[in-house]
């Protein structure tokens, strides 16, 4: 594969690089074929946090972090249908950050689409993003799954519009996660009204996957672990059959189920968050079924972060973690119980330090 | 000499009349005493924060916060520990200069830096009521 | 002959340096800075076990030009390596793509081998002889045939055993062999005097500055693992540090393909990797065939690093010096080359200056354990 300068006009075009044959084996990930016609994979990749220092420098941690997602990604034997990045490319949303992370993207050798983070949109509003990757929110089907993207990571207007002096300030306030000036995250009336329009058309029986930056729950406001409306979304979600909702921000392994909504957040590339329950001053709605991820060795830069990829069988989404300086996790649907569960952890008594140690 | 025990005699009337007018002996305190203390290391925990989530402690523009949101993950509690990652057992500002050194790719500070006692008084501060548990991996 | 008494005193005098030896089960005790030898339930140590495991480690038969035996590349005199072979000569001086690990304290290993494609010391001993470029025989039946009737192995067998003839198997063997290994032990060097001993004196000013920046600036002590009463220097895991891997960056995903395809069996490994120098760039990855592995490497020893130059898997890092500054570069050993996309994440950039690099070189000196320092009148070609 040569390696060119590609940069955001290659990736645009969604480029396809020379194809190396990966040959490659995937590792433990079982696909059971119900109707093997409804079969495939994605790779999902998210949470780079691309932050610039100065000139042509960057934070060399969360370098690391995408270029190898994106490097391991690419050798995968069963070749992924798309790529989903799930928001939060960069960390303060400025056009150095963007296209630095853009160019680390358009080495990936598949069709790849994107989710907006808040880190994209707060510098402004996500116009410079919209101009490198398209539109905000949308829709698409594939090997008949309906899949729909949101931008989950909106808020009040008066936030967003009257209450900071300058759109770098902004920025800043919703960097910082436990940032008491912050303002909860919300899909907003807009894009309900939108979302409800696109799923009218849409049989009940069809897979329907939604990919948001922010949990479409709330888990824990302090953080913005949080989706303000979150009923109102899972209220449009309810009809259907069979949805998952695949979502980042969190930096870490979550799942949950509620009612026929199958949650699961997928590994940052950058770095890996605690669990709320580790902020002992406050209360949170972690869900319960979520076995943590090892605690991270801070000294190994990789620790604790990672990649994914999804297979689709049947409607639900089975997440394969591919978590560097640990054990690989799988997270499948489990039809006799119908909830998301850890393929070796799940039962209490087959958890390992790492995981209970916090 | 005479003037001199003179002197002192007063010095210690003196104390005694100004410990009177306190109303107090020398080793009681009082409520408003601690509320005003309470706030002299609140001011620090402020400024701790302040540091948490500042750019400019290392060299890349990485903050402590940016990892660990409200100190989390931070474990105050379980020092001093064997501290893998220095080879030995240290105590809680070791690790913050360890964070300093390595993510934030900075330069210790030393131990009685002011920022240091900020950091480490912010640090502790959210965790308060969790027991201690000193030496805990 | 002098070879074989050195190493004969060595052993029995470590042995004596150490303790008591160990009844079955029982841990032996071990030099200053380091923990007691794990002694496998299996395998418990005896004076003969251990006297027929040396003289099988200096057995020159045991190969198809009769002149390799271990000692061959883990020689005692060169800290049981063969310094300062790049890679290591086996029968007819046939090259593989390894440079030779140290005996010295392999015993605390968890895996033994680069890629710790073996679980002990004792499948160790099975590999290098029927690899083509180590001993180059074909099978194991001229060693079981003269481990049977040799009359001095035959003696020894039956005495350490009570095995004769055909009840004498490779499993023997190897039992014996790692049971010497076992004794080659050595810790007490000067940075153990000064750490766990209590000598101010033993480090030298610049050496303590060394050590100072070895947990600190320089990033060492995680990987090369110090505790707070004994020192192993070694995590036990692999890690891709930008050695080697970089030569074939462009080419991962064929090579790694034609490897899986070529590869069924643990042997062929051994010579498949030590035959095609691109294709055993990719290290742990070929046992475990994880991503996470992709040009991993187990970390060694620092013990004794001073006296086992040249460094790295492949022996391509001539001195401690050059060792730093690849370390400094954050994986690549010369600036500006391209840095591997599965740099582990415990390597990058360390922005050292050229005086807290020589700090750390002369730290590593402090490393060597007395009975491995070059003595006076010895070449000063290390």
């Amino acid at each position: 594969m040569t390696k060119t300068n590609l940069n955001r006009r290659d990736f645009l075009k969604g480029a396809a690089s020379v194809a190396a044959v990966s040959t490659l084996p995937l590792s433990a990930v079982e696909l059971a074929f119900a109707d093997p016609a409804m079969n495939f994979t994605f790779a999902y990749i998210s949470d780079s946090h691309i932050q610039h220092i100065k000139g042509s420098r960057f934070v060399n941690n969360w370098d690391r972090g995408l270029i190898r997602a994106v490097a391991e990604t690419n050798l995968l034997q069963q070749k992924p249908d798309f790529v989903m990045f799930g928001g939060d490319l960069a960390q303060l949303g400025t056009k150095a950050e963007l296209d630095h992370g853009a160019e680390m993207l358009a080495k990936l050798n598949y069709k790849t689409r994107m989710v907006m983070g808040e880190h994209d949109y707060y510098l402004d509003l996500g116009e410079y993003w919209s101009d490198l990757f398209g539109p905000h929110w949308y829709s698409f089907d594939h090997k008949g799954v309906h899949f729909v993207v949101l931008n989950s990571i909106l808020t009040f207007d008066k936030w967003t519009f009257d209450r900071w002096p300058t759109a770098e300030q902004r920025m800043l306030e919703m960097a910082a996660l436990d940032n008491p000036n912050g303002s909860p995250f919300m899909v907003g009336e807009k894009q309900r009204a939108w979302l409800a329009k696109d799923l009218a058309a849409i049989a009940k029986d069809t897979p329907v996957v939604v990919f948001s930056h922010s949990p479409i729950q709330k888990i824990y406001k302090g953080w913005n672990f949080w989706t303000d409306d979150a009923e109102q979304v899972q209220a449009l979600l309810k009809p259907f059959e069979d949805v998952s909702v695949i979502y980042g921000h969190v930096h870490q392994i979550q799942y949950n189920q509620i009612g026929n909504i199958s949650f699961n957040a997928v590994m940052a590339t950058a770095w890996p968050w605690p669990y709320p329950r580790s902020y002992a001053q406050a209360e949170s709605h972690m869900p319960k079924i979520t076995v943590p991820m090892n605690r991270a060795d801070p000294f190994f830069e990789r620790d604790a972060t990672g990649w994914q990829f999804i297979n689709l069988k049947t409607g639900r989404v089975d997440l394969e973690y591919n978590l560097y300086d640990n054990t690989d996790r799988t997270v499948a649907f489990n039809p006799a119980t119908g909830k998301p569960e850890d393929t070796k952890y799940q039962a209490e008594d087959d958890r390992i330090a790492p995981q209970i140690q916090y | 000499m005479a003037k001199k025990q003179i002197w002192a005699a007063c010095a210690v009337v003196g104390a005694a009349l100004i410990l009177v007018g306190y109303g107090l002996q020398a080793d009681e305190f009082t409520d408003q005493d601690v509320v005003r203390w309470q706030g002299e290391f609140m001011s620090v925990v402020a400024e701790g924060q302040a540091l948490w989530g500042s750019p400019d402690l290392g060299t890349n523009g990485v903050a402590c916060g940016q990892c660990h949101p409200n100190a989390a993950n931070t474990h105050p509690e379980t020092y001093p520990k064997f501290q893998q990652q220095l080879g030995g057992v240290v105590a809680f500002r070791d690790m913050i200069n360890w964070c300093l050194m390595n993510p934030l790719e900075g330069e210790k500070l030393e131990l009685n830096d002011k920022r240091m006692i900020a950091l480490e008084a912010y640090a502790t501060y959210e965790r308060r009521g969790v027991a201690l548990e000193p030496g805990k991996h | 002959m002098r070879k074989t008494v050195f190493v004969v005193l060595l052993g029995a005098g470590l042995l004596a340096a150490a303790g008591v030896l160990s009844d079955a089960g029982e841990e032996q005790l071990a030099p200053l800075g380091l923990p007691p030898v794990p002694i496998p339930e299996d395998n418990p140590q005896t004076p003969e076990k251990i006297a027929l495991g040396e003289k099988l480690y200096n057995e020159t038969r045991f190969s198809t030009t009769g002149e390799v035996g271990c000692f061959t590349c883990h020689e005692p005199e060169k800290a049981f390596t063969d310094s300062p072979l790049k890679v290591s000569e086996g029968i007819e001086k046939k090259t593989g793509t390894r440079n030779s690990p140290t005996v010295i304290n392999s015993a605390y290993f968890t895996t033994q081998f680069w890629d710790g494609r073996s679980p002990d010391l004792e499948d160790q001993a099975l590999q290098p002889f029927i690899n083509p470029v180590e001993h180059g025989l074909v099978d194991y039946e001229p060693i079981l045939t003269i481990v049977r009737t040799d009359p001095e192995y035959a003696e020894a067998f039956k005495e350490v055993f009570g095995k004769s003839r055909d009840g004498i198997t490779m499993r023997e063997v190897t039992l014996a062999i790692a049971a010497f290994e076992r004794t080659v032990i050595s810790g007490d060097s000067p940075f153990d005097r000064y750490y766990f001993g209590g000598e101010e004196d033993a480090l030298t000013e610049q050496q303590k500055r060394g050590f100072e920046l070895y947990l600190n600036e320089g990033r060492c002590v995680s990987c090369h693992v110090i505790e707070q009463t004994q020192a192993l220097f070694t995590d036990n895991r692999f890690h891709n540090i930008g050695v080697g891997i970089n030569n074939i960056q462009n080419d991962i995903p064929k090579l790694a393909g034609n490897f899986l395809e070529a590869d069924r069996t643990l042997s062929e490994v051994d010579v498949e990797v030590l035959t095609d120098p691109r294709t055993s760039e990719l290290g742990r990855f070929a046992i475990s065939h994880g991503f996470d592995d992709i040009g991993s490497f187990k970390t060694p020893t620092l013990r004794n690093v001073a006296v086992t130059a040249p460094y790295m898997h492949d022996g391509s890092i001539e001195t401690l010096k050059d060792v730093m500054i690849h370390y400094n570069n954050g994986g690549v050993t010369d600036v500006g080359d391209p840095v591997n996309d599965f740099l582990s994440g415990g390597i990058r950039p360390l922005d050292l200056d050229e005086d807290q690099i020589d700090d750390l070189v002369e730290f590593m000196e402090a490393l060597t354990s007395p009975e491995f320092e070059p003595s006076a009148d010895e070449a000063e070609g290390q």
